[in-house]
């Protein structure tokens, strides 16, 4: 009960202790941190002394271009991690995304084929992107599901969906859009590049400048916390899925593009996307996924793939190594935060 | 504190709520007073808290009102009680561990240029106010997991004072300070009163209350039984009005013959967290342990557990000695455990009573792997009799139950492997006083029956009613074992922090 209990001096040792545990912790986060880095930069370094051709300029504005759409769904998987919090199992994921934008690609290349114009059918495509996000935030917000799980639903909707409307078939796809971004280019710089370059900057700007990304970020790291602040948490838990849906639309575009076709089995993206965006989290000092750090990662992921291809390295082991590195990221980060817990 | 009306900013009154079967308050008021200091006292599960969250509109009330400077507010939000100026620091340490101080200190009032925030300008303003009001000087950019608890505390109350609070409400703010904090703290609430705000302070420490409270309401079964001026009116006074039922009632008497020693403990240890710790408990003996938050009391029970694994030292069981490695080994040895965290540890919601009770003894109703559920209802229900559990059936959902019948479906449990030792911890936390009055016929109905029975509790009266003898840790250390006359919630206090040690041999 509450009958009365004193003070004491546990204080000074306590407090001691505690400075030097949590100094131990920060320099044990620093290692792996450094350690991490260390790794990409030994990677890079073997590529670029054995892989022939690895360091030239076309070569680089090569992985780059590929790595526009991995980029731009891996930012929409981070923001839904930031907002859910990286809880490995209870936190924010978006399973659906690879998916959502095979869908979008498919109502996207279906809707040019039958002659609507790109207008209407970039609207339809971003629509129906957003409605998938719509969808799992009304899954994991409005019924309180699982995002692993309610997000593993909506993957098979939009891969059914997918599936139903082109019959499993590759649906050509050209127009005035599509053209410029295959062929234009900008101070020497291809379109898609670009549009990589311009989606960085705009989610780097809003996520990290942004009273908006902030308070993600409370929401994900403390929803308690977050609450207690007045912010509304299921306001911004659903914001990230329907930006993870929005992201997904404008890759599906991006793809359409690159191969003028919508063509099945975007799902394959899936394990890319994830590893890119749970990797970005190394680069970061407070070990949370950040808009800089996933664009690092996917630059890393595209350039890991294309030294593989260089080296004649078949590209099936690329699969694997990124399912190597999201076991190895989930894995540090689970320690981390076990070690936090034991305070 | 003049006796003139005074001047009040917060004003709830007839405030009611229920959780389901648990009634948290009933007809509550609360006067909370500008340029004062309203202590608010009460047992566990009095409804201190609950009547915060409802004024912090976490929680919504059932009926009544609430005046808030003059006006009357209903449909209360976390956001909205803000902007009334009436900040809460929760006990609950509400901080985002990946945030650095200044968007700790900021959050959702963040500094900037419409939507975009300086994070350089929240640090400065953050580091100006930890600077001006605590003295406190953290590196520039450092991460909330970074800080200690009591920087966290610290922290949080800065929050507060960086929104111009009128109203700040402290929920157990010293629990986890040291003394030289608590002093700090103190000052800085003084000079907040002295600058007209309204604090509320949340305590379980009686002394705290005594030094630094200008008036004190108590809590008891969800309702305010009275307002008091704390320094005039003796801590005793206080406590009884906490408890108001008859000590002698609450804790029924008995006498039983000791017997032998059943559990005993000798030289054990667990680094960092106490050490030469040994005791015995013999048949038909209850037996109280406490200690305050850190003294190691805590751990000393998580060992017999098996939760931890004590560096060194010995525990027999009946002369056998255990190894306690795990909890199923600590099980399996004759260790009958009631976790104070009965809904992560104790009883499985899920489940059914029947389940619950017979999980730990299913072997008992077992022929070769199947379960006889005749033999199994059986006993269940006599075992539902027995301790009067409340329950439609036993097939009823223990997450039905109410905090106290859980409470006994846990003990039932124990009860049907007819274990020899039984270490409680925390028994009758957040259980209601009707409740607590059978657990502890229980623990007595086990104590006759020759059990061995080890209480950890930090409720002293609670100790004092039950226990034959009551030991007390103090650093890791026994610090006493009171029997007789010298048990009592003084002395008791007085060797818990430390101020007196030992009363008739630590090794009984």
């Amino acid at each position: 009960m509450s009958a009365s209990v004193l003070h004491t001096e546990v204080g000074v040792s306590d407090e001691k202790q505690a400075a030097a545990k949590s100094a131990g912790r920060r320099f044990g986060a620093l290692v792996v941190r450094l350690g991490a880095i260390a790794a990409f930069a030994a990677i890079m370094a073997y590529f670029v002394v054995f892989a022939p051709g690895f360091t030239s300029t076309f070569n680089l504005i090569n992985v780059v271009e590929q790595s526009a759409i991995l980029g731009v769904l891996a930012y929409g998987m981070t923001s839904v991690i930031i907002g859910g919090g990286s809880d490995v199992t209870e936190g924010g994921i978006d399973l659906s995304i690879a998916a959502n934008m095979g869908l979008c690609a498919a109502v996207y290349a279906t809707l040019l084929s039958m002659g609507y114009g790109d207008f209407l059918s970039v609207v339809a495509a971003i629509g129906v992107g957003m409605a998938v996000g719509a969808l799992n935030a009304l899954a994991v917000v409005g019924l309180g599901i699982l995002p692993l799980l309610a997000t593993l639903a909506v993957l098979n909707v939009a891969a059914g969906m997918e599936l139903t409307l082109t019959q499993n078939t590759v649906v050509g796809a050209s127009s005035p859009l599509l053209g410029v971004l295959v062929s234009g280019s900008f101070l020497g710089i291809s379109a898609l590049a670009w549009a990589l370059i311009v989606f960085s900057a705009i989610m780097i700007v809003v996520v990290h400048g942004t009273s908006f990304g902030l308070r993600l970020y409370a929401v994900g790291g403390h929803p308690e916390a977050a609450r207690a602040a007045g912010i509304s948490v299921p306001f911004y838990v659903s914001f990230t899925y329907v930006l993870s849906g929005f992201c997904a639309a404008v890759a599906s575009i991006l793809t359409v593009s690159r191969l003028s076709a919508s063509t099945p089995g975007s799902g394959e993206l899936l394990l890319s996307v994830l590893a890119a965006a749970l990797l970005g989290t190394v680069f970061s000092r407070r070990f949370v996924p950040t808009m800089g750090g996933t664009l690092l990662s996917v630059l890393f992921i595209g350039l890991l793939a294309n030294g593989f291809q260089l080296l004649n390295v078949s590209s099936y082991w690329v699969n694997g190594v990124q399912g190597a590195l999201i076991l190895l990221v989930v894995a540090i980060t689970s320690f981390a935060r076990g070690s936090e817990g034991s305070r | 504190m003049q006796t003139a009306k005074r001047d009040i900013a917060v004003s709830m009154t007839g405030i009611s709520k229920r959780f389901g079967p648990v009634r948290a308050l009933e007809n509550a008021n609360l006067e909370i007073a500008r340029g004062s200091i309203l202590g608010l006292v009460g047992q566990n599960g009095a409804g201190k808290s609950t009547i915060i969250k409802v004024l912090a509109g976490i929680i919504k009330p059932d009926s009544g009102s609430i005046v808030i400077n003059g006006e009357t507010v209903s449909a209360l939000t976390p956001a909205s009680v803000e902007k009334l100026g009436v900040h809460f620091i929760h006990q609950d340490r509400l901080l985002v561990p990946t945030a650095t101080v200044g968007e700790a200190v900021f959050l959702g009032h963040e500094i900037g240029l419409g939507p975009f925030v300086s994070r350089r300008a929240m640090e400065r303003r953050a580091a100006d106010l930890l600077k001006r009001f605590f003295g406190m000087e953290l590196p520039s950019g450092t991460l909330v997991k970074d800080l200690t608890t009591a920087q966290q505390k610290v922290v949080q109350i800065t929050r507060a004072l960086a929104q111009k609070a009128s109203v700040l409400v402290l929920d157990e703010p010293t629990a986890a300070l040291v003394k030289r904090e608590v002093d700090s703290l103190f000052d800085v609430l003084r000079r907040l009163r002295d600058d007209g705000i309204a604090v509320v302070f949340i305590s379980h420490y009686m002394q705290e209350i005594e030094k630094l409270c200008d008036r004190v309401t108590v809590m008891r079964n969800g309702t305010d039984v009275g307002t008091v001026d704390p320094r005039q009116t003796p801590i005793d006074e206080i406590i009884a009005m906490m408890i108001a039922r008859d000590v002698g009632e609450m804790f029924p008497k008995r006498s039983v013959e000791l017997g032998a020693p059943v559990l005993e403990v000798s030289n054990l240890r667990l680094g960092g967290s106490f050490e030469n710790i040994g005791f015995n408990v013999r048949a038909g003996e209850i037996v109280g342990l406490t200690g305050l938050l850190g003294s190691g009391a805590k751990e000393i029970v998580q060992c017999l557990f098996g939760l931890k694994t004590a560096d060194g030292g010995q525990v027999k069981v009946e002369g056998r000695e255990l190894s306690l490695s795990t909890p199923v080994r600590a099980v399996r040895d004759g260790i009958a455990m009631l976790p104070e965290d009965r809904r992560a540890h104790g009883v499985a919601l899920g489940l059914s009573v029947r389940e619950n009770i017979s999980l730990a003894s299913l072997r008992r109703y077992s022929r070769s792997g199947m379960v006889s559920r005749g033999a199994e209802n059986q006993a269940v229900d006599g075992l539902i009799k027995e301790l009067s559990i409340k329950t439609p059936h036993r097939d009823a959902l223990v997450r039905e139950l109410s905090g106290g019948n859980q409470q006994k479906v846990a003990i039932a449990k124990w009860l049907s492997c007819q274990s020899r030792v039984y270490v409680l911890d925390e028994p009758t936390v957040a259980v209601d006083v009707g409740a607590k009055v059978e657990i502890y016929n229980l623990l007595n109905r086990l104590a006759g029956e020759g059990a061995a029975i080890l209480l950890l509790s930090s409720d002293l009266l609670e100790l004092v009613g039950v226990c034959d003898r009551v030991l007390v840790v103090y650093r890791g250390r026994l610090a006493g074992s009171f029997s007789g006359p010298a048990m009592n919630s003084d002395e008791l206090l007085a060797a818990s922090s430390g101020a007196r040690s030992n009363a008739d041999g630590v090794a009984a």
